[in-house]
């Protein structure tokens, strides 16, 4: 008896519904990761543009060898620590502003989005206008106020910081309306009781209403997480990686190698470990949550 | 159901069918990706003239120049090029032929019997032509002078040495309220091409005669000490993430005293429309020391296009480069490749700046064109903007370029 004859009949019409669907993500997501997988192991350049002859490890050992790569790698990790760490503790305080909002909270939502839809090269293109040192509109206020002007994107120490706070500007939209929709899923029986037992507002929060969100919370910071490590658009307008290599970040590093080293191979290999730096976190993160989430104290 | 749906299931895939194949391919029509900037603008304005002349429609894409060789070399690698017609940066003039990339225009130049002599031999070296062999045809140059504020100035002579400008620069912005020098510090291609006018003006180089890498030599280590105390002394708030656009709106503004730019930069900014508070107050001169970074387009045609659009696009570019829109251009503001432009009394009538700039064009060097030269600016900027910032010391900054660039020859 075939697995197919074996299914029954809401089975079989499942898989007939989802066929095209998973046909589609086949196509679309799986085939350029396995073709990634053998440029990275391949002698695929802009140069010489043939796979062959296969060259083992050899594209991820020179990637890793590279010491710009760690420094990108621990930039990276930084970044993305500070963006989901801001975009988070931000959202979360909108979200539980608007939950207290009864009139127009429809209009601050649609206000909420328009970052949320923005182009990312769009948001950077108009930030670095907004925070140009000289003729910014940003500078020119802080001057008119007696204040020194900020070299926003010029200052090693600076640029990283403000390219996170762009980011934040953008991506934290996104978490306000997931979040949002968590807070608003929550039951109400737990917030009666408790003022009943006489809580104030901020044992209800840290007692109640964080750790009811948690499952939401995870997913948020954990997408946010992905969106970060990923970020190349930024850099690309705002810094092209400079000043020197403070805002190189891996994508960055990525491109570089595929793009002006002409290196297709090596960029794939510097792909491939983003991607498994990235997995290996979603999957720890999963499980720290999980192992509070049973834990006898939860 | 389903033979209900058939029908219009088929109807709606034919008109979705139709829509997606377009029109039938009736005439050519040629694309070219191209810079924004003045020079694309001109040639924009003449392009009626040819359609109506040859029935080839031409579209120009213009986007900045840091997004330009990317967006090409996907197209060159692809099994068709959507851009039939290429404009060539000479910092790719070694990568583009090397890699296979670019029809050979030679034959197309003998037959159509295109004057080759007119153009100014530099241009030819600086883009790669090797005895017949022709990968690109010049399209405009671009070597680099400094324009200065001549109300600024006054009656003081400009230094003669690069020391002594830097010196006149960082007195102007303590002196005058003016950013000193407007410069483009930004890591890539904008750091590389600045600092290049410092290192020739100092008397060093990147190689020698022989193409031995000579970067890391006393004269190389002045000349980054010299940019390094410009970025800090005498430019912007910002210089060091500054491109092209940044110094061209700070000086257009009024506020900078000179900056070291392409020189045709200055009919752009010496026009009272666009920019009223320098306009009839700028002028050109080669970079204080002698030498500066000479660069220059190049018109292209991609193997992997039909060879009907190779012939629309061959028959574009003698148009362009034709001596009767070569001074249609040049009197629209144009960098002309061909000397007879440079020389056309009407062309000086209009712009007595063209004398200067023929010295800036003959005084310019060329930054070292190989396979690699895109991943080398990206190597010498950011060591560039690491001693700018402090994060590296000149020697340093000048071993790493040095070794980068001897590392990326040998590969």
């Amino acid at each position: 008896m075939s697995a197919l004859s074996r299914m029954s009949r809401t089975a079989r019409t499942g898989w007939a519904f989802a066929a095209p669907g998973l046909s589609l993500l086949v196509i679309v997501m799986g085939f350029p990761l396995v073709f990634a997988v053998l440029m990275s192991l391949s002698s695929l350049t802009l140069r010489h543009f043939r796979l062959a002859p296969f060259k083992g490890f050899e594209n991820f050992a020179r990637v890793l060898g590279d010491p710009l790569f760690w420094e990108a790698t621990w930039l990276t990790i930084r970044y993305s620590v500070v963006t989901v760490t801001g975009e988070f503790v931000i959202g979360l305080a909108l979200a539980l502003m608007l939950q207290k909002v009864a009139r127009w909270r429809g209009v601050y939502f649609a206000i909420l989005t328009i970052p949320m839809a923005m182009s990312p090269i769009a948001v950077a293109l108009i930030w670095r206008m907004l925070l140009q040192p000289n003729l910014g509109i940003v500078n020119q206020t802080l001057r008119g106020l007696g204040f020194e002007g900020v070299d926003w994107f010029g200052d090693p120490g600076l640029a990283l910081a403000t390219m996170a706070a762009v980011d934040i500007w953008q991506q934290t939209s996104f978490v306000v309306l997931i979040l949002a929709a968590g807070l608003a899923s929550l039951p109400r029986e737990p917030y009666e009781a408790a003022e009943v037992d006489g809580a104030g507002a901020l044992q209800q929060f840290f007692y109640i209403t964080l750790p009811m969100l948690r499952p939401v919370a995870a997913i948020v910071v954990v997408i946010q997480l992905i969106n970060e490590f990923r970020t190349y658009d930024l850099p690309y307008v705002l810094t092209r990686g400079g000043p020197g290599n403070a805002t190189e970040v891996l994508s960055y590093f990525a491109y570089r190698r595929a793009f002006l080293g002409l290196a297709l191979n090596e960029g794939a290999a510097a792909s491939w470990i983003l991607l498994i730096l990235v997995l290996a976190l979603t999957v720890v993160f999963f499980r720290l949550v999980e192992r509070h989430e049973t834990s006898p104290g939860a | 159901m389903i033979r209900q749906l058939f029908p219009s299931t088929c109807a709606l895939a034919l008109v979705a069918a139709a829509v997606l194949a377009g029109p039938a391919r009736a005439e050519v029509t040629l694309r070219a990706l191209m810079e924004d900037v003045p020079e694309t603008a001109i040639i924009e304005s003449l392009l009626p003239q040819f359609t109506e002349k040859t029935g080839i429609k031409v579209e120009f894409e213009k986007i900045g120049y840091g997004d330009m060789h990317d967006k090409l070399v996907l197209q060159l690698t692809s099994p068709e090029s959507f851009y039939n017609l290429l404009s060539v940066d000479f910092l790719w003039a070694g990568e583009f032929p090397e890699a296979g990339w670019l029809e050979d225009l030679g034959p197309m130049a003998r037959n159509s019997g295109m004057n080759l002599d007119g153009f100014i031999p530099a241009m030819w070296d600086l883009l790669g032509r090797d005895g017949d062999t022709i990968p690109i045809v010049p399209m405009y140059n671009y070597s680099m002078g400094l324009i200065y504020r001549t109300d600024l100035l006054g009656d003081q002579p400009l230094p003669d040495t690069l020391e002594g400008f830097i010196d006149l620069a960082v007195r102007m912005k303590a002196e005058k309220d003016v950013v000193g020098l407007a410069m483009q510090g930004q890591r890539g291609d904008p750091n590389s091409m600045e600092f290049s006018n410092f290192l020739f003006a100092s008397g060093a180089d990147y190689l020698d005669a022989e193409g031995n890498v000579v970067l890391d030599s006393d004269a190389g280590r002045k000349a980054l000490g010299l940019y390094v105390r410009a970025m800090t002394e005498a430019a912007q708030q910002g210089a060091l993430n500054a491109n092209l656009d940044d110094t061209r709106r700070l000086m257009c503004a009024g506020e900078a005293f000179a900056m070291i730019s392409y020189w045709w930069m200055l009919p752009a900014l010496d026009n009272a429309a666009d920019c009223p508070a320098v306009a009839g107050k700028l002028a050109l001169a080669v970079v204080p020391g002698g030498h500066g970074e000479s660069g220059g387009w190049g018109w292209g045609i991609p193997k992997n296009v039909s060879d009907e659009e190779k012939a629309a696009a061959w028959a574009f570019i003698e148009w362009v480069q034709s001596p009767e829109i070569v001074k249609a251009r040049a009197l629209a503001g144009h960098a002309p490749v061909q000397t007879a432009a440079f020389e056309d009394a009407e062309v000086l009538a209009k712009f007595p700046y063209y004398a200067d700039a023929g010295k800036v064009v003959a005084a310019g060097k060329s930054f070292p064109i190989f396979t690699y030269t895109a991943q080398y600016e990206d190597v010498l900027g950011t060591q560039l903007s690491l001693a700018a910032s402090g994060q590296a010391t000149v020697e340093e900054a000048l071993a790493a370029a040095a070794k980068g660039l001897a590392d990326l020859m040998a590969q």
